[in-house]
């Protein structure tokens, strides 16, 4: 990581925005970040300020009974999820690195665990945003309601835009009482067709379980289920589960288990990363694929969402060269998973942190080129606009180097 | 190009067999579910994609609006050609292209009415979930335009939360596919974006839904209490029990009245408040749920509280509610319906300010409404044969109900959209830098202004006359 020439670290979104204004003048890059906690999917693009939303902090409003709450970008989600917990409720969000990250960075980076398909990601569960724009503006959008369909949905766009439109400054969540009862249940399998078909069951099931993840083993395959709610709904859903599972499903307590499977990304600093988001009925070809390659010896799958994740980890690979190991694997991957699902992932992403890591290519390149793409050359151009100052074709002044989509490697 | 040389235009494009074009034609596409009205110069009735792009591609040519319309239920005139140019029926793009149980998801083009979505994957025991109230008329294509919402968003989410991809016609013509079947794409979440956009920044011509498993059993039931302020009191206290229900519908005396004199529902005539609970999911702990929520009930005074026994009865309790609009005809010949929002402890305030501002301005008004939302739906009596003045202060009436909304951290609108009919007022809910930034995104997508133009956003020529009063 290259020395930044500046650190700010901005009390509030009017000095934010001024600070994003005078970078834009000046033509100087600016790096956001919150707690860090994902710098591993930062690229090496220059940088001239590292701006950090921590001083932004701190709850703005919670009323219980509206299940809603505002919250200061900066604020640690752990504090979020402390003070929510005293009034008995909980932001339905597992995020990776739960006990540094920032709120405005789980949005930023999307950063949506295993519960997605029981409560929502955090685009179904964000109602409102302030951003501080690179004009110096700082707009809101949305609200502290939870229908509201007045004008259009920005906080879509800022979910997963990895601080290339603005900073966020400002959140509003829907939240949820705290459910009165848990339970767990983990089971083995041999292959990976059989574990995915008791997950596919299990995520369709009418006491919906909380977490249903897939996880490689060295000897086989994983089911690791997680049920909250009432208590006869919790003793349903772990009935229903332990039937589709069959004999080798045991209770457990699966807190750690999945809290273990959700770092997988941490872990996987020093070796590469690959989350694709599947159909359903795809997981099962794509985890072949991905296990067949030496290098992806862990995959941890949200299998009930079709996000899966193959992932090398440092003690598997050589530290030095992974990068270049990388790209060479993610069209690979990218291959097989087609080749083997032709028809049922012909709809599907693979989506790589980046397509281009060892490449010149910025982070901003990479998401300019994406979209450009797809719009055909002329909205989404349009859309980074948005940050306000361009500097030329592809080169829009935002730049986010912490929260950007790339392998990870260092 | 406008008028019988652009229908002549269209004629040679798309074929006479997908051109309206005659004086009495016209007529029929010139209101919607609302009360503004306006006539296109044509209607295209496309079949194909293709026909939509090439359609569009000529529109950009010769700077022609380009309005979509599916059923024409919008209650907030966003199928209003209020430029003039091109309306786009979806009449005939109304097939379910693939149901895809493995992958829980659906592909449909924009004419498919929502409940026919759901009918057609019932047999797989699954369900499209966004079910407005308009659900046997209004199409999928309209429901993504105005991110439409239903009873049951409240634990299930809007149109917005049940759509991952997208292909849309770009005002230049241009085919773009957004999403697909997986949960999320790669880049900007421009599916979101799209989603609530109210044809502005393009027209949707197929649609990727998530479809989601039928609930294994519901218990639905009906609470009578002597007024709102105790039925409002009581949607909190569920709330704050724990307690997310599917829905939690609310209704004034007026409106129960109406109701039961149109569909008999078996609502009670002298509640001063009523209020329809459903939960639903795993039948084993329904029970211990809807007990609660009837001890909460009966500790806010209600008088009456009905639980459907039987299927037919779930249907009946709903069927008042999903008919109330159209009962509303026993009440007065028209009325003019309202959508704000308001963080729900808000309620019982806001209702009281909604029956007061009636009362000054002379105008009645029922409610129905989605209240574990806080989604009020105000209607607005009035009689236009009685002259103009009824409708003015209907409106003003309005004005000041959504005013108050916006002050207690609320919105204009909750699923019914901006269209042309609130576009004036997006200057109270939003600063000129938040309207500029949605300004920034129309342009990207839609840089002649061309996809229904008029709408969403204040325009300087209609809304003059609302801002000189504002500022009085």
């Amino acid at each position: 990581m290259r020395a930044t020439q500046d650190r700010v670290a901005p009390a509030d979104a009017g000095e934010c925005a001024a600070i994003l204004a005078q970078a834009g003048a000046e033509g100087r890059m600016v790096g956001i970040g919150g707690g860090l906690t994902k710098h591993y999917l930062g690229d090496a693009a220059s940088l001239d300020i590292e701006l950090r939303t921590t001083s932004i902090a701190g709850i703005v409003d919670h009323v219980p009974a509206d299940l809603t709450v505002t919250v200061a970008a900066g604020t640690r989600f752990a504090d979020l999820r402390a003070a929510l917990a005293r009034a008995g409720q909980f932001l339905p969000i597992d995020t990776p690195h739960a006990d540094d990250a920032t709120i405005g960075g789980v949005i930023a980076a999307n950063a949506n665990g295993f519960w997605r398909a029981r409560y929502g990601g955090v685009r179904d569960l964000l109602i409102g945003t302030r951003v501080a724009l690179t004009d110096g503006t700082v707009i809101r959008s949305g609200g502290r309601v939870v229908k509201n369909v007045a004008g259009y949905d920005l906080n879509k766009l800022f979910v997963g835009s990895f601080g290339t439109l603005g900073v966020i400054v400002e959140a509003t969540f829907k939240v949820l009482p705290i459910p009165a009862a848990e339970a767990g249940l983990i089971a083995r399998f041999g292959t990976v067709s059989d574990a995915f078909n008791a997950a596919a069951i299990i995520a369709r099931a009418p006491a919906r379980a909380e977490a249903v993840v897939v996880e490689r083993q060295p000897d086989g395959w994983d089911l690791v289920v997680s049920a909250r709610g009432d208590d006869k709904t919790v003793a349903r859903a772990v009935a229903d589960a332990r039937r589709a599972a069959g004999s080798s499903a045991e209770s457990a307590a699966v807190g750690d288990r999945l809290v273990l499977a959700r770092e997988l990304p941490a872990r996987a600093v020093e070796g590469a990363l690959v989350r694709a988001a599947l159909p359903l009925a795809s997981q099962t070809a794509f985890a072949e694929a991905a296990a067949r390659r030496d290098t992806f010896r862990e995959l941890v799958a949200d299998a009930s969402s079709a996000v899966a994740l193959p992932a090398c980890v440092a003690s598997h690979s050589k530290p030095t060269g992974t990068r270049v190991a990388i790209a060479l694997i993610i069209p690979s991957v990218r291959r097989h998973a087609s080749a083997s699902t032709a028809s049922s992932l012909s709809s599907s992403r693979v989506r790589p942190y980046s397509a281009t890591a060892s490449t010149t290519a910025s982070t901003n390149e990479i998401i300019v080129s994406t979209i450009e793409t797809r719009m055909s050359g002329t909205c989404c151009p349009m859309l980074l606009s948005f940050s306000a100052t361009s500097r030329g074709a592809t080169n829009c002044v935002v730049f986010l180097r912490i929260f950007s989509m790339s392998v990870g490697s260092k | 190009m406008r008028g019988a040389s652009l229908v002549r235009a269209l004629h040679d494009l798309l074929g006479p067999a997908k051109v309206l074009g005659t004086h009495d034609e016209l007529l029929i596409y010139e209101y919607d579910g609302a009360v503004d009205t306006a006539t296109p110069d044509a209607v295209a009735l496309p079949e194909t994609t293709a026909d939509v792009s090439a359609l569009a591609r000529f529109c950009h040519e010769h700077a022609v609006p380009i309005v979509p319309r599916g059923a024409g239920t919008g209650l907030s005139g966003g199928a209003i050609p209020v430029e003039g140019g091109v309306v786009v029926s979806f009449a005939r793009m109304a097939r379910i292209l693939e149901i895809d149980p493995e992958n829980l998801r659906a592909v449909v083009q924009p004419g498919v009415v929502n409940l026919h979505l759901s009918t057609a994957t019932a047999p797989y025991g699954l369900h499209f979930v966004p079910d407005p109230s308009s659900q046997k008329a209004c199409t999928l294509g309209g429901n993504v335009a105005e991110n439409s919402g239903g009873p049951h968003t409240l634990a299930y989410g809007v149109t917005t939360n049940h759509v991952t991809g997208l292909e849309i016609v770009l005002s230049d013509g241009s085919v773009v596919r957004l999403g697909g079947k997986a949960i999320e794409d790669e880049g900007y979440d421009l599916v979101g974006t799209f989603v609530g956009s109210e044809g502005t920044l393009g027209i949707v011509t197929e649609i990727t839904v998530k479809l989601t498993p039928l609930p294994e059993d519901k218990r639905t039931l009906m609470a009578a209490f002597p007024t709102m302020d105790e039925a409002s009191e009581t949607v909190s206290s569920i709330i704050a029990a724990g307690i997310v229900p599917s829905a939690i519908e609310m209704m004034d005396q007026l409106a129960t009245q109406a109701v039961e004199a149109s569909v008999s529902a078996g609502y009670p005539l002298d509640a001063g408040g009523i209020l329809l609970v459903e939960v639903d999911g795993a039948r084993d702990g329904l029970d211990d749920v809807r007990e609660k929520i009837e001890a909460i009930c009966r500790a806010h005074d209600a008088s009456t509280i009905r639980v459907a026994a039987t299927a037919l009865e779930r249907e009946r309790l709903w069927a008042g509610r999903k008919g109330a609009f159209a009962a509303m005809g026993r009440l007065s010949p028209d009325y003019y319906v309202q959508d704000g929002v308001i963080p729900r402890t808000r309620l019982p305030e806001i209702l009281r300010l909604v029956k007061e501002s009636g009362e000054r301005h002379g105008v009645r008004i029922a409610n129905v409404f989605h209240a574990g939302d806080g989604n009020i739906h105000p209607l607005i009596m009035f009689d236009l044969r009685n002259g103009p003045d009824e409708l003015e202060r209907a409106k003003e009436t309005s004005i000041e109900i959504l005013t108050a909304c916006v002050e207690a951290g609320g919105s204009l609108t909750g699923e019914h959209g901006v269209g042309m009919e609130k576009n004036c007022y997006m200057p109270l809910q939003f600063a000129p830098a938040d309207l500029a930034a949605m300004r920034r995104v129309k342009d990207a997508f839609d840089p002649a202004g061309l996809a229904n133009p008029g709408k969403v956003f204040p325009t300087p020529g209609r809304c003059r006359e609302f801002s000189l009063a504002a500022r009085r």
